[in-house]
């Protein structure tokens, strides 16, 4: 599957933050990114948190990386992993799960661990895109 | 075992009752079966008989004038040759007839039901454990059509819809093709005759279901597969061997990730597979009870102790055998021998 190129949002002036999405299968990540590019949000992609660590610690991530939205179930660094280690390197960067296995416990866990949102796919547009809303809100609290 | 240590039976009639006479007997390294004899030459029973090696006559008189035979099993249920045998009993020979034979056939019936059920209740209690994948492979593609659909409802570029579209259509057949599998493996296996089946074809389909059941993430696949490989047996009792022996597998490097390699290959008149895994292994001291039932060293609630018994009890009753070959974080393979069939890549299901 190509990138869609969705007459609805042309170019992408308007950066309302940066989004790191990281999924094992490409067609969520684009379409994630088609979701969230439409709030003029800027997205990166990473295809398991192995990726999604080497993505934050390259250039100007570092600093610019407002929100990261995370799998659970992936190759090489799994979610759980991957989030363990940004709540330890990055804390200031919100996060937010997006898993196809609704699971309770899990659930609660990683909420206590101060994940933002713990969201189900499929997900609608709207509520995905008003989870990021939040996280950039707590982001910009952090920045403070 | 010694040959003169071994029961020597003879069996007379070949109809059904025969037949799973034969089978059951067959894998009961005590006894020996000389022969088998009826009257019909295209009974089901003789046909077995000869793929089992077994010798075949329709010469009642000979047979039971063997040398050495201590048991002569009627199941003819003619009450002519009941009275046939008990006037020409030969000396030291019992003679199993009449309504105690037919209730050893009853007995041989109700056994192979229980094994059905006993299968099928391991395959569902299984099942449980493929909610997560299950989930994870329905709910990608549905995110997938829901971010799509939402943007369908927008967009004004032709093109992109027309590309969008179909890629909608694209995941719905994925998500159906898992529905699809899935019930195709849980339904109760068929009691279809046996017939040939290409192995390499059920390894790959077994892949398929066992994703759901295991992570097979940081799993390095190697496949070593002999075209034409085929085996005699109920498809989807194979299918459920090859499942569990996959899935185990892939648990055993659960943790760390390895190799599995899946091979099939034929030689001198005998069919093998093997399935191998760079995990964990099985303590020498656990190897003797694997294939026992309610065996486990999973978590309680994680396995049923029935999947490896199931499995020994599939491969016997297809006349094969199992091996298992294990140290400890080094790995595990399992040998499974048949004998060859003539294959043909058609004629077996898919």
């Amino acid at each position: 599957m190509s990138e869609y190129k969705s007459g609805f949002f042309v170019g992408g002036e308007a950066c309302n933050g940066r989004v790191l999405v990281v999924d094992d299968e490409p067609d969520i990540r684009k379409v994630v990114k088609m979701t969230l590019q439409k709030a003029g949000y800027d997205v990166l992609e990473a295809e398991n948190g192995e990726k999604a660590i080497e993505t934050i610690n390259s250039g100007e991530n570092r600093l610019m990386l407002d929100v990261m939205i995370c799998d659970i179930r992936m190759p090489k660094v799994n979610g759980i992993e991957a989030i363990a280690y940004f709540r330890n390197n990055y804390p200031h960067v919100p996060l937010i799960v997006l898993t196809g296995f609704p699971d309770t416990d899990m659930a609660t866990s990683f909420l206590r661990q101060g994940v933002v949102d713990y969201l189900v796919k499929p997900v609608e547009g709207e509520k995905l895109r008003s989870a990021v809303a939040r996280a950039m809100e707590q982001r910009e609290l952090a920045r403070l | 075992m010694d040959s003169s240590d071994r029961t020597k039976v003879a069996i007379l009639g070949a109809g059904r009752g025969g037949r799973a006479l034969l089978d059951l007997l067959h894998q009961i390294p005590s006894i020996e079966i000389v022969g088998i004899a009826d009257r019909d030459p295209a009974a089901p029973g003789l046909q077995r008989a000869q793929e089992l090696r077994v010798p075949v006559t329709t010469d009642v008189t000979t047979l039971i004038g063997t040398q050495g035979i201590s048991l002569i099993m009627d199941v003819t249920g003619d009450p002519e040759m009941e009275r046939y045998l008990r006037a020409h009993q030969p000396p030291d020979t019992d003679i199993l007839s009449g309504s105690a034979s037919r209730l050893l056939w009853e007995l041989v019936q109700h056994e192979s039901k229980l094994e059905a059920e006993l299968l099928q209740a391991e395959k569902l209690a299984g099942i449980g454990s493929f909610a997560a994948g299950i989930a994870h492979d329905i709910n990608n593609p549905l995110q997938l059509i829901m971010g799509l659909a939402e943007n369908l409802a927008e967009e004004r570029n032709l093109t992109a819809v027309h590309e969008q579209a179909r890629d909608i259509i694209e995941a719905v057949k994925r998500t159906s093709a898992i529905c699809r599998d899935l019930t195709r493996y849980s339904r109760r296996a068929s009691p279809h005759e046996d017939m040939s089946v290409s192995l390499n074809g059920k390894l790959d389909e077994a892949l398929k279901i066992a994703r759901y059941a295991s992570s097979f993430h940081d799993i390095e696949m190697v496949k070593r597969y002999q075209p034409g490989a085929a085996v005699k047996g109920n498809p989807d009792e194979l299918l459920h061997v090859f499942v569990n022996l996959i899935t185990n597998a892939v648990h055993a490097m659960e943790q760390v990730g390895g190799t599995l390699t899946l091979e099939t290959h034929v030689l001198d008149g005998q069919v093998g597979i093997r399935i191998s895994d760079t995990g964990s292994g099985i303590a020498p001291d656990k190897i003797p009870e694997i294939f026992e039932p309610f065996f486990t060293t999973k978590a309680p609630g994680k396995g049923t102790g029935l999947g490896l018994y199931n499995v020994k009890t599939i491969v016997n009753k297809m006349h094969g055998v199992i091996a298992v070959d294990s140290q400890i974080d080094t790995g595990t393979t399992f040998t499974l021998t048949f004998p060859k069939v003539e294959s043909a890549e058609q004629g077996c299901l898919p």
